[in-house]
Order: C-alpha cells, then structure tokens, then sequence
C-alpha cells in the first residue's frame, strides 16, 4: 500500500455555539472509502472543509502529500481532489453539452487572450474537449439530451451530470456526496460498475451513502461519523457489528 | 432640421450608446455582474480622448494637458488620425484601469451590494471631476474636442450630379439592404415576431417617409433628402458627405468592431466559463476554475468598450462637463439591454434603438402640440419606456430577442461544426423552447 491520499489530522470547525467537527482524525487510502453516519453528523462540513468551500478553524488536510489545508478551491481542483454537491448544481441556463465542455482541464481557450487570438492551440483543445465530452456522455447515457438546458433534466440525470463533470477534471480522488440518490437501479449499477473501474485505473473514491448494504458490498474500507467526531474505522465487516455505530446509526445489527 | 439630418444624429446616438450598452451585456448580461456605475467608465474614456487630444494651453482651461497626440503623429501620412485613435485607445485603457481600482475590493460583494457601491463610486468618481478644477476644469468641462478628419470633409468628389449619384446612390443601397434584411427576417420568423417587425418597419416608414409629407414646403424636395441621407447638398460647394454623416459612418464602424469583439470573446470556451459564472459561480469553481480573476477580466473588458463609447460621445456633443455623466447614463443602458434581450448582442442594438427611438425620435411631436406642453412631453416619453420595461419584464422578461445562440467555429471542420451548431439553431425561436423544455423537466421529475 502507497502514501495515504487524504490525512485529516484533527479538523475542526464550528458555526457560533455549535460545533459540526470536533477534532476529526481521518485517513483515507488509494480504493473506495465509504462515508457513513446520521443525518448532522458534519459530512457535508467535512467535504466543504477538505474542498475548499470552507475554510477549517483549526487542523490540517493533506491530499496526496501536499498541505492543502485552508487552499482555495480551484487550486485544489487542480491539484487533483475535487467534490460533487449533494444537491446537484447544474448550470440550469446552459445545454447539458456546455454544462460537459466546461470540465476538462487545459483549456488554452479559456484565456481571454486566446479567446481573442485563437492560435492552434485553440482548435485543438477545443476538438479534444468536444471529444471528451461526447465520449462522457456516452458513457452516462445523457448523449442524447446534449443540446437540452440542463433545467430539462430529471433529478437522477442531474446526479449524472454532477458526477460526469468532475470527472472530466481528471481528478486523482473523488469526494461523492450521496451521488446515488434518487438514480434507478439500472443506472445505480452502471454508476458502481464506473466507479469500481476508475478505481482500478487507479482513482480514489470516498463517499457518503445512507444505504448500508452498497456501503458494505462496494468499499474497502468504512469511516463513521458520529456528533463532529470519528466513531469508528475500518473494513465494512467489522464496522457493521460494532456495537456503538448500531447504537448511533444501524439502528439493529444487519 | 431636415428629417435626415435628425436620422443621422439619431443613428449616431444608437451606435455611440448601442457600444456602450455592449459592455454593460458583457458585465450584466454574460457575466451576471450588475455594475450599476458602468457610466463612470463611459465618462473616463471620455475625459482621458479628450485630454488627450486636445491642444496644449486652450483658453479657458485649466486642467491637466492638453497632449495634442494627433498633432504629434501628425508627421506622418494619417497620423492624425492615427493618434486620435491612439488617444481613444489609452481612453479605453484607463477606463479598464479604473474599473479594475473599483473590482479588485468590490467583486467579492453579493451582486446586489456590488450594484450599490459601484452606483456610489461612479457619483463618487463624477464629484471628484466635478470638484478638481486642476483635473478636467471641474464644471467648466472641456470644449475644445478633437475631431479627427475633421481638415477631410465636406467631402466632395467633384461635381453636384457625382456627388449625388455616388452617396444618394449609397444611401439607397443602404435602404434597399435593410429592406432585404427586414423582408428575409418577415418571411422566416413567425407568430409575434413577424408581427412585431412588419409594425415597427411600417412605423418606420410612416415617420421618415410620409409625415413629411403632411408638413409645409416641397415635397419633392423633402423626399429626396429624405431617401438620399447620406448626400448634404449644403456640404461645400457641390455638396457631398458633411461631418456629421462620416463620424455617423466612423461610430457605427465602432459599433461594428465592439459587436464582433465581443462576440468572439462570448463564443469562446472563455466565454463558456463568463456564463457558468453568471448561473452559479460555486460550479466553475468546483471544476477548477478561477472565476475571480474571469469577473475582473469581464468588468476591464466592458468598461473598456464604455471608455471608446465615451470618446465618440464627446465628439458628438463637442463638448463635455461632468453633468452629462450621471447615474441616469448607465439606467437608459439597463434599460436598452433589457428592452433588447440581455445577454444578446444584437438585441442590445436593438434594444439601443428602440430606447433612443422613443426617447428621441418622439420629438416630431412636438411640432404638433403647442409648445408650453414641452416639458410634459419630455416627461411622458420616459412615462412611456417605463411602460414598456414593465410590459417587457413582465411578458417576455428575456427581452425582445432573447438570450443568443452560442456557437465556436473551428477551422476546417464544417461538417462537425454544423453538428454542434445544427440543434442550437433549429431551436432559436426562444418563445417556445424554453417552455417545452420546463414542461419536459417537472413531468420527468415525477
């Protein structure tokens, strides 16, 4: 096993008098980690803290060896650490085409001046990001809603979306933040069949479910959360008996 | 004043704010930035040409300069004309100077807080002109503009019949061209559309071509300046293209440069990234986009085309004191954005004509109410955009346009290209699609 990707030492973040992370210790190795624990325990606030979308009062992040702790977010996009939004944000005034082309990283045409000058350089990115677009579209079966508003999308097409536009970033980890939710079955399947894909090709995932049985079938390893702190750890076998998180989260042993 | 002579110091208008309207739909419209001090930039460019141009020690003025820059190149064949440009150039420049001064701690603001202190730095800007006598002579203004080529014209190219032939036969061409235009867009749009541009083409012709007719004085004559605008019969001599009509042709040939800068710069992955922001700037910037330095980028670049609008401006009025740069300024351009379509381009000219066509081109009316009714007049045409703004907003609140159709052309790939573009277009009637698609929307959600 390689360097962790993610080392959380000790985060910590309050909003007035309540106090969403209380010192969280977290590692998170190369594969899928599950994210786990009631509604409030501050997985959200832990993502927009890793993210970038907050900054932490105290503690440090460290993605893939580097301190990234208080960065802000483009530059942690670019490092390779990128995050989904629970609630999708499609850009709902933009075709799901231009919602995709947006993505891909190494864009020379996003610079004013070679919007103005469109030198080689720009032709070919541009080709290249279409291609890779389209060929992402395909894959999540939104290749025939292209030139739809994004507005026009069903909730589950709208999580698709969201996912395969942070992949198009190239990212080296993926924080997903219940990217299951209100997807079909049939979807549900192809989306983990993906996942457990890149993984292979050597993406690491964590992610936030409710659902206790995907949790325990697709990761490799499982962090409960509990109350701003780390209840437990460790492979989903072990965590699913552990008295504490069924008194917090189970609810009765599965 | 012959009807022509007021078309073209109305058209010349259109151009002169449609430019400036144009940097306001890259702040507003594409961006989403609400910069509601866009006139102080207007009023920087202005300034700054002005001074610029100028001749040093004018009588009356005790501001900064003058620096005479087309004296300066004027060694060289054009370089007066060279170095006015050169003079609006910088004028654009320190417009996006300034605009960048007032970014740099305001673009962080939540878009309605940045509309209200740009609405007060841009009064704070215009006291400050208005204050410092040593900076542009404060109330005194400036009068003494530049105008370039102005040694060039009349300008006559020989006899009364080839002057007449060759800009009445110019004007004609441009009037058998907008009839094409109006006639292609007739017979392919529909519905509202078709309507709206047949009653305002009539409207058009009712103004410029029969009102005339129903006034004192020879109707032949009147007819004739009418159709042939661009030929003076006063201008020099033999008659020929006065100044009034060339700087109507050098504003729309700004016009024209400002329209297709801006288009390039919006049909461009830039211009892809300027949107996202507008809809929600979190998701740019979860891709990994800086979206702060594309706001600023988009405030230089819009308060840059306010600066060369500013510039003809001056010239077009010939002279300039800080009480023709108030906050009204930028709200007749919200309005024009708004009445045209925001984020379209051509809907902001549009949009541009329409205002100035009320605002302006109701004055004929004048002539036919006695004339302690003036300033009611005056009032009710405001009255009267007012109204329009409210119907617009409320029935068609994307403007009479609508939002553009986007589209990147690459070199070489016809074939791919019309796949990309094929879709967008076949759907750019905007009244209907955006509904269907909305209706689309709520029934998959269930």
């Amino acid at each position: 096993m390689s360097d962790p990707m993610l080392e959380i030492r000790d985060l910590r973040k309050s909003f007035g008098g309540i106090t969403a992370l209380d010192g969280i210790d977290v590692t998170v190795d190369q594969g899928i980690t599950g994210l786990i624990g009631p509604n409030g325990a501050g997985k959200t606030t832990f993502f927009n803290c890793i993210s970038g979308y907050l900054e932490p009062d105290a503690g440090t992040v460290a993605f893939d060896g580097t301190d990234i702790t208080g960065d802000r977010t483009p530059g942690i996009v670019r490092e390779g650490l990128v995050r989904t939004f629970q609630i999708p944000r499609e850009l709902a005034d933009m075709t799901v085409r231009e919602n995709l082309l947006l993505a891909p990283r190494g864009q020379s045409g996003e610079a004013l001046t070679s919007a103005w000058f469109r030198g080689d350089q720009f032709a070919t990115d541009e080709r290249r990001t279409r291609e890779e677009a389209l060929e992402m579209a395909e894959f999540f079966e939104l290749d025939h809603l292209l030139e739809e508003p994004a507005s026009s999308l069903s909730g589950g097409q709208r999580k698709l979306l969201e996912l395969a536009r942070v992949l198009l970033t190239e990212p080296e980890m993926v924080l997903l933040d219940e990217p299951l939710a209100g997807v079909n079955p049939t979807l549900e399947a192809k989306i983990l069949d993906r996942i457990h894909e890149l993984q292979a090709q050597g993406l690491t995932f964590l992610f936030v479910e409710h659902d206790i049985e995907l949790i325990m079938e697709h990761c490799d390893h499982v962090v409960v959360m509990h109350q701003g702190g780390k209840l437990t750890e460790g492979p989903p076998s072990e965590v699913r008996s552990d008295e504490r998180v069924i008194d917090a989260y189970l609810g009765e042993e599965l | 004043m012959a009807l022509a002579d007021f078309l073209i110091s109305l058209v010349t208008f259109v151009a002169i704010y449609g430019l400036f309207g144009l940097g306001l739909n890259v702040k507003f419209g594409f961006t989403g930035l609400i910069d509601f001090g866009h006139v102080a930039y207007f009023m920087v460019g202005g300034y700054v040409t002005a001074v610029l141009t100028m001749p040093a020690q004018v009588t009356g003025y005790d501001g900064l300069g003058g620096y005479a820059l087309p004296a300066l190149f004027g060694a060289v064949p054009g370089g007066t004309l060279l170095g006015w440009l050169v003079g609006v150039a910088v004028g654009m420049l320190a417009a996006a100077f300034v605009s960048l001064l007032v970014g740099v701690p305001t673009l962080r603001l939540r878009e309605d807080y940045l509309a209200i202190t740009a609405l007060g730095i841009a009064t704070i800007l215009n006291e400050v002109v208005l204050s410092e006598v040593w900076l542009f002579n404060g109330p005194f203004g400036i009068r003494s503009i530049h105008e370039p080529a102005a040694g060039a014209f009349p300008l006559g190219l020989g006899s009364f019949t080839v002057n007449l032939l060759v800009f009445g036969g110019l004007s004609v061409l441009a009037f058998a061209y907008a009839t094409y235009r109006v006639a292609r867009y007739v017979r392919a749009a529909s519905g509202r559309r078709r309507a709206l541009a047949v009653v305002v083409s009539l409207a058009f012709a009712a103004w410029y071509f029969v009102q005339p007719l129903l006034g004192a004085g020879n109707v032949v004559v009147t007819l004739q300046t009418n159709l042939t605008f661009l030929f003076d019969p006063n201008a020099g001599p033999n008659g020929g293209l006065d100044y009034d009509r060339f700087f109507m042709l050098l504003s729309l040939a700004f016009l024209a440069g400002g329209y297709w800068w801006s288009q390039r710069t919006i049909n461009s992955p830039y211009g892809r990234v300027l949107r996202a922001v507008r809809d929600d700037e979190d998701v740019p910037r979860a891709l990994g986009k800086e979206t702060f330095r594309y706001k600023i980028q988009a405030l230089l670049f819009g308060s840059a085309l306010a600066g060369a609008a500013g510039a003809l401006y001056t010239i077009h009025i010939g002279f300039i004191s800080p009480d023709q740069f108030g906050a009204m300024i930028t709200f007749f351009a919200f309005a024009s954005v708004i009445i045209g379509g925001t984020a379209n381009n051509a809907g902001v000219v549009v949009g541009t004509a329409v205002f100035w066509a009320i605002n302006s081109g109701t004055q004929f009316l004048n002539d036919y109410f006695p004339s302690e009714y003036a300033v009611q007049l005056s009032a009710s045409r405001l009255i009267l955009i007012g109204i329009i703004l409210i119907v617009i907003l409320y029935y068609r609140p994307e403007g009479i346009l609508g939002e553009q159709d986007y589209d990147i052309t690459l070199p070489g790939d016809d074939a791919a290209d019309a796949d990309v573009a094929g879709p967008e277009a076949g759907s750019s009637d905007a009244t209907a699609a955006p509904d269907t698609a909305e209706a689309n929307g709520g029934g998959r959600d269930e």
